[in-house]
């Protein structure tokens, strides 16, 4: 089998930005059955093929193998698995979709504006409250991991899919870790980033998949097709 | 369990057996004679379902641990998980039962977690010990049971062990502000954690105090940021908690731990090497200390006679991350480095669970997967 699969965003500002920086780049992704189809292609190139996809769906078929390229956040690579990182190679930064990833407490909260105030407050949360400190957020894998390296082990997540600075407000967490990209949706609720509290700097980028099982042929193509967007990957 | 096993126990299994034509061999034999050493403690034999409510074990562990469940859901939403170890429901259980009566339990079968290598369903077994009079004999009977279970596989481990009731009574007798202990304590057993906030310490400059607003005060004032942003006074931090947090965090960074205190964390954590050298080496330390630390020695000693010729070390930093563990606390490896058996004792566990006074309890697990593979090196 020969050919290679490109996954992009499949709609809003993200699908924009990523088509504008293939033309940018002398690439023209078409999309010929307009919004509502979900395959294409890049002029010229027809042994790519082009699929367009919600980009966590890219991320997690990146890590499974199922397509070569995709493009999309890095945040969502490390979110959608322990092995995320790994099972990929970030060939090229795309300078845009930039955002962090954060951990925010209560404006209230003026003792904690550390993380390892944050350990203290959590180790006896139980005690005084009779439950674990509880993080909103949708980035628990990402959670899991910076909050095991801090130390941190007693607390719950609350998975939340929107909204997610609303959840101390609404008594649904105590904090929350959530993206950025100012600060400001933060911040006007009420919630403040912690000094050391960015767990992750987070941006679209044109992304290899490292599982992916490809022919000789494929490779050639894969390496051409990155060559001629001035980038190699690791793979 | 191993998919291996069951392959092997079809091929030799069990009605040849019966009928007495081929002897067990391999690993169906190592098998059998584990589950005879498991039947052979004189303790109840436990089968708790493998499905089982997923937040006590959220609870008891938190995110790191539970990360490696399971999990499914209840056509209510309910979270269950697939059994990921033993301890829990007979402990559980035990307490529904009624604490107070001396109780063992043992246990072999398979349980579920999501591991780095290796299927998620691997067996082990192992022996829980409850509310017995004497916790020196129960830990004894926990360490005899692991190294019987080795031996059956012929390995003889290399036995860590660590003294969490010793860094206890340290930490406790330790020069320093109250108030740094449990933040210590609570750090115990993550290393780099410990390290962070033992340099955070050894920088504290020398700032001079700042006139700190009064409690009442930060607690207008932080009561007007709670109401703002529409946080409830009452059902998570309340404002009194965060000032007082606060103002004592302001005491801490003037009231410094005394760097010799600093220092003998430092050179305390740092022991490590065979048991007795080690123990020394602690000795040492705590009478240039004035430390009053024999008991606890006295007891890491008592149970070295019982562990025979494994090469024990003792490992100063070496606790598990999990504060229910108390006492002496244990770790069995064989040739590759893996952790094969691991237990100690956890007087504080059934407390946590719901008891209301704590109660005396040891116990381990031996991986038998594992254990099966050093045969096969």
């Amino acid at each position: 089998m020969t050919g290679i699969t490109l996954a992009v965003p499949s709609k809003g500002r993200l699908e924009e930005l990523t088509r504008e920086w293939f033309s940018q780049n002398g690439m023209t992704i078409t999309r010929p059955g307009g919004a509502r189809s979900y395959l294409g292609a890049v002029e010229g190139m027809p042994e790519v093929t082009v699929r367009f996809f919600p980009a966590s769906e890219i991320a997690r078929e990146l890590i499974r193998g199922t397509i070569d390229i995709g493009v999309t956040g890095r945040d969502l690579i490390h979110e959608t698995s322990e092995h995320g990182p790994s099972a990929v190679s970030f060939a090229k930064p795309l300078g845009f979709g930039n955002a962090d990833v954060v951990v925010a407490v209560p404006d209230s909260w003026i003792d904690v504006t550390h993380m390892h105030d944050l350990a203290d407050v959590a180790s006896d949360f139980r005690a005084r409250h009779g439950r674990w400190m509880r993080i909103a957020t949708k980035y628990i894998t990402i959670t899991r991991q910076h909050f095991a390296k801090a130390g941190i082990a007693e607390y719950r997540t609350v998975e939340s899919l929107g909204a997610t600075e609303a959840a101390p407000a609404s008594g649904v967490a105590d904090i929350v870790v959530d993206i950025t990209t100012t600060g400001s949706t933060l911040a006007a609720n009420g919630l403040r980033v912690l000094e050391d509290g960015v767990m992750l700097q987070s941006e679209a980028c044109l992304i290899v998949s490292r599982t992916a099982d490809r022919s000789a042929d494929s490779q050639t193509q894969l390496e051409t097709f990155l060559a001629k967007l001035g980038t190699t990957a690791h793979i | 369990m191993d998919p291996g096993l069951r392959r092997r126990d079809t091929e030799f299994g069990e009605s040849n057996l019966h009928q007495g034509r081929y002897p067990m061999t391999g690993a169906a034999l190592r098998r059998a004679n584990l589950e005879s050493l498991v039947e052979a403690q004189g303790a109840t034999r436990a089968t708790p379902p493998l499905l089982l409510s997923a937040d006590p074990y959220f609870d008891l562990a938190g995110e790191e641990f539970g990360r490696r469940l399971l999990l499914t859901t209840d056509a209510t939403g309910a979270e269950h998980c697939l059994r990921p170890d033993f301890t829990l429901p007979i402990v559980q259980s035990y307490i529904a039962d009624g604490v107070g009566r001396p109780a063992a339990f043992s246990y072999m079968g398979p349980i579920f977690r999501q591991r780095e290598i290796g299927p998620a369903e691997f067996d082990q077994a192992g022996i829980e010990l409850l509310a017995q009079p004497n916790g020196d004999i129960a830990l004894d009977q926990v360490l005899t049971f692991a190294r019987a279970a080795l031996s059956i596989f012929g390995v003889v481990p290399h036995v860590r062990l660590g003294g969490v009731g010793l860094f206890e009574a340290l930490l406790v007798q330790a020069d320093m502000p109250d108030a740094w202990r449990p933040r210590i304590r609570n750090r115990f057993g993550h290393t780099e954690a410990l390290d962070r906030l033992l340099t955070r310490l050894e920088a504290a400059p020398d700032m001079p105090r700042e006139q700190q607003p009064s409690r009442d005060a930060l607690i207008e004032d932080i009561t007007a940021q709670m109401v703002a942003a529409g946080l409830s006074l009452s059902e998570g931090r309340t404002p009194e908690e965060i000032a007082d947090r606060y103002l004592e965090q302001q005491a801490l960074d003037a009231a410094h731990v005394p760097a010799a205190t600093l220092k003998l964390l430092r050179d305390y954590l740092a022991i490590s090497g065979p048991v007795l050298q080690a123990l020394t080496q602690i000795e040492a330390l705590a009478s240039r200390h004035r430390l009053m630390l024999g008991a606890p020695i006295r007891a890491i000693r008592r149970h070295l006679n019982g562990l025979g010729e494994a090469r024990v070390t003792f490992d100063a930093s070496f606790s598990p991350r999990l504060d229910y563990y108390t006492g002496i606390v244990f770790e069995m490896t064989g040739a590759n480095g893996q952790v094969l058996a691991s237990g100690g004792q956890y007087d504080r566990l059934l407390e946590r669970l719901g008891a209301t006074a704590p109660i005396a309890a040891s116990g381990c697990s031996v991986w038998v997967d594992r254990l099966e593979a050093e045969v096969a090196q």
